[in-house]
């Protein structure tokens, strides 16, 4: 089904037809062999321009040196690490060649690997004549890839980040802002990761009363446990090992201002109820101190985590949940931003093109697809850090689909054609999907076999057969 | 019943097993077991993720501990079956068998990085070869001896070493010797930036290895030579001796030192501030590191390289990609000393980027040092690091206070380069 037309998009595309066939530059890599004389013969034919090294650290020196289109490796004893490499490689190299991994009866695991990797095809050797030549189609094609302009986007800075969006969901969400900032009451974000929860609390600090103030922020998960106490309290001179000056904590930083407690479901029990304390007494001692200090902070939390769930499990304190949450805002998922995504593409290529000193304006038609695509599991944060990686390869004025991160590019790669009807097998598709399983699960056994519900052993068994 | 249960983090796992010197494989084990959860990349707290907020499952940790335990009982079974070789030869009056089944059973423990017992075994080879006629023993064993203390850092007592088997080696006509104890010397020099001194021995080594036609021995003095060369600033000489010292390896076909070479030529591009030129020198030691056996912590230094390259060219992201990937790769090859440097840099990082959470990384490398490493050069440089990071921030005190442990640390392993920069850097923030 065709997606409706994103809000902002110019339609009118901008095609870049190619004066003549593009001409591509192939770099053949592996022991010359009659393989390499066939290759050579029939990519001259197709207007392509061949060089040939013999192995990789000769290939390391022509990849610096000169601009390729296409790399042809061939795989040798150690595949999986070949193609890690080269997909290694070809990242820095100028132009952004893709890759076209060649070996002799390619495993099942290999197969996934390159896929997951973004090589654009795998192919077993002897090469035949027709799926080189396809290869070079797809290469072409990439080339005359049709471009999009971006469109202009509206933002609101907050501090280092912005506000960027329009869709339903994230005008309920500035309301809640414009609502809860004039006051100074506590306030409980919630909302998966990367859905911008420190740049709601910024926005919420930059518009209310203590604005004047910094904005003090902690994250909690990021600070190993035995230091967050002293990091959140402060210490005196000697009160621990490391202690080696008296410290002034980030509750004492942020008085007359706002803390913002990131990842506060990841506190220990004894440290929330500390914060409690603090919270409701408004004075703290900083740790291996007699002192009372006095502090006037307001408070703004966020988790990733379903606090009610952990309070009923006994990891959060059910007193200090009802003291943050006086004030409740939940954050959208990307996914149900619906075209916030093209918005904030645009707004994070124009921040990267800046800062890396490009002027990319379109994206490809392909790219943008790609985009709209993915699951976005880590959500804006994801967004950016792709378009920051697609900015950094870039090369002329378009984001283009090769410039996109492995995981996304993976998802355009298709296995290489099988006999017949091109559809894959039932023993393919069970192989990709416990691949994929495997990969969510981290590699673990024990946790994939449960989202499969199969016995481990089972697993175990099926991942030995098919190489993975 | 676990199943469904959240991993343990690595920090806590550690908590919970004792100092035990027994125990300190099943510490290794622990961390190598360690996994980063796979939505954690996306948490606000990833950029700060180090091995101690890594999961470890308790249920995938046991079927490693046979593996693990099989491993020790192979170890102990060569260290004992050394001893025993050593016991024959002194019974059949072979004091130079006995030496080297000592030296044998030192450079495993060396190996596994226990580096204290290695010693150990060295000393008793040491007072065995002491007594013999023969001298070549005892120029071999000064030479492991001062190899292990100048990694260690005990850079007097890896000179005295070196020199007393360089002495020894040239009264015995043992050309292999000499040229050892002369990069051995080099190196040691090197390390405590004695310039001069460096130049002079490499240079004695080279005419030697020369005179006697060792061309891995003149590849790697040249090599030496390169990197002497670079440390001063002298790029000329250094691509001179890189060329010929890349020439003798390719013309081996020696996998693992031109990847060493080629690793020195990137740092050397970088400093010319030749970028691209220095990436792909890089990338070609990576291709040589994986043509052959892989030697992990030769990659690990290439690709922090890489990333010191990327931060140098103000490309912070890829940097950060790097420095994860060479984590990945320490953190599965237990190589606890490269997990600390990498820590270091990390910190680093964060600190160019005026990030003050970046103390993290700190006080993981400081962690690490303690409980799994014991290197006091390494450490003293974790407290130098950690003091620049403190006063970048503006921190001047915790700034003061980091550095002087850092140079009470080098104080006691006598001096060099490391003692020099901190000395300086505690001036200048008094100043």
């Amino acid at each position: 089904m065709a997606r409706p037309q994103a809000a902002g998009l110019t339609r009118a595309r901008s095609e870049t037809p190619p004066a003549s066939p593009v001409e591509i530059r192939i770099l053949a890599v592996g022991a010359e062999s009659a393989m390499t004389q066939s290759i050579r013969q029939w990519a001259e034919e197709a207007g392509a321009q061949l060089r040939h090294a013999p192995d990789l650290p000769h290939a390391a020196r022509l990849l610096a040196s000169e601009r390729w289109d296409l790399v042809l490796a061939a795989l040798g004893e150690r595949p999986d690490e070949e193609l890690t490499w080269w997909v290694d490689a070809l990242r820095n190299a100028e132009g952004g060649p893709r890759l076209i991994g060649l070996a002799h009866q390619p495993s099942m695991g290999l197969v996934l690997r390159a896929e997951r990797l973004g090589v654009l095809d795998l192919l077993c050797l002897p090469v035949r004549r027709e799926q080189l030549l396809h290869a070079l189609e797809l290469v072409r094609s990439a080339a005359t890839q049709v471009r999009i302009p971006l469109p202009p986007v509206e933002s609101h800075p907050v501090g280092p980040y912005a506000l960027v969006g329009q869709s339903p969901a994230m005008l309920e969400v500035y309301k809640l802002i414009a609502r809860v900032a004039s006051s100074t009451a506590t306030v409980l974000i919630q909302g998966e990761s990367g859905t911008g929860k420190e740049v709601v609390a910024r926005a919420i600090h930059l518009h209310g009363p203590r604005a004047s103030g910094p904005f003090v922020a902690v994250n909690c998960a990021a600070i190993p446990e035995n230091l967050l106490e002293s990091e959140l309290f402060g210490h005196e001179k000697g009160a621990f090992t490391g202690a080696v000056t008296r410290k002034i904590g980030r509750l004492e930083q942020a008085t007359g201002s706002t803390l913002f407690l990131d990842e506060v479901a990841d506190m220990s029990l004894t440290l929330q109820s500390k914060i409690l304390r603090a919270v409701q007494e408004r004075e703290i001692e900083r740790v291996g101190g007699n002192e009372t200090i006095a502090v006037d902070i307001r408070l703004i939390a966020a988790t990733n985590r379903d606090l009610r769930e952990a309070i009923t499990a006994g990891r959060f304190r059910e007193d200090l949940y009802y003291r943050l949450a006086v004030v409740t805002i939940t954050l959208p998922r990307l996914e149900q931003r619906g075209d916030d995504l093209v918005q904030l593409t645009s707004h994070f290529v124009r921040e990267f093109s800046l800062r890396y000193g490009k002027t990319i304006g379109c994206i490809s038609e392909r790219a943008l697809e790609l985009l709209r695509n993915h699951p976005w599991v880590g959500n804006v944060r994801e967004l950016r850090n792709a378009v920051e990686r697609a900015v950094i390869v870039a090369t002329d004025d378009t984001l283009r689909a090769e410039h996109l991160p492995d995981e996304l590019r993976a998802e355009e790669a298709a296995l290489p054609p099988r006999a017949g009807s091109g559809l894959a097998t039932l023993v393919d598709a069970e192989a990709r999907h416990l691949a994929r399983v495997l990969a969510h699960a981290g590699g673990q056994i024990g946790a994939a076999a449960e989202i499969l519900g199969i016995h481990r052993n089972t697993l175990a068994r099926k991942i030995k057969e098919y190489g993975l | 019943m676990t199943a469904g249960l959240p991993p343990v983090r690595v920090e806590q796992a550690l908590r919970l097993l004792p100092e035990i010197e027994a125990l300190a494989p099943l510490r290794a084990v622990l961390v190598a077991a360690a996994r980063a959860d796979n939505l954690a990349q996306w948490q606000s707290s990833a950029p700060y993720l180090t091995v101690g907020k890594r999961g470890v499952q308790p249920a995938e940790l046991r079927p490693a501990i046979p593996r693990a335990v099989r491993r020790i009982a192979e170890h102990l079974s060569v260290l004992y079956d050394c001893y025993v070789q050593a016991l024959e030869c002194q019974q059949r009056r072979d004091g130079a068998g006995a030496v080297a089944a000592l030296l044998r059973a030192g450079d495993r423990e060396e190996a596994v990085g226990r580096l204290a017992p290695a010693r150990a075994w060295y000393e008793v080879a040491l007072t065995v070869s002491e007594g013999l006629q023969e001298r070549r023993p005892e120029i071999e064993t000064l030479r492991v001896l001062g190899h292990l203390a100048l990694r260690q850092g005990h850079y007097a007592v890896a000179a005295r070493a070196y020199q007393r088997s360089f002495v020894l080696a040239e009264a015995e006509f043992d050309q292999a010797g000499a040229i050892a104890a002369c990069q051995g010397l080099g190196n040691v020099a090197l390390a405590q930036g004695q310039w001069q001194g460096a130049r002079a021995w490499c240079a004695r080594g080279l005419r030697l290895a020369e005179a006697a036609g060792d061309a891995v021995r003149i590849g790697q003095i040249e090599h030496q030579l390169a990197v002497l060369a670079l440390r001063q600033g002298d790029h000329a000489t250094a691509v001179k001796h890189l060329g010929c010292g890349r020439e003798r390896f390719e013309q081996l076909g020696d996998a693992l030192e031109m990847a060493r070479v080629l690793n020195t030529e990137g740092l050397l591009e970088a400093q010319l501030n030749r970028h691209s030129r220095a990436s792909g020198a890089y990338l070609e030691a990576l291709a040589w590191a994986h043509r052959r056996e892989t030697d992990p912590g030769l990659e690990v230094s290439i690709r922090l390289n890489l990333a010191e390259l990327y931060l140098q060219t103000g490309r912070p992201f890829e940097a950060e990609q790097e420095m994860r990937r060479a984590e990945e790769l320490a953190i599965a090859q237990n190589l606890t000393s490269r997990l600390i440097q990498i820590y270091s840099l990390m910190g680093k990082l964060r600190g160019q980027q005026g990030d003050e959470t970046g103390f993290v990384f700190f006080e993981q490398a400081i962690e690490l040092c303690r409980t799994l490493d014991r290197a006091p050069v390494l450490e003293g440089q974790v407290y130098y690091e950690y003091g620049l990071f403190r006063s970048l921030l503006g921190q001047r005190e915790e700034a003061r206070a980091y550095l002087e442990t850092a140079r009470e640390m080098f104080e006691s392993l006598g001096g060099g380069v490391e003692l020099e920069r901190v000395t300086s850097e505690l001036q200048r923030i008094s100043a």
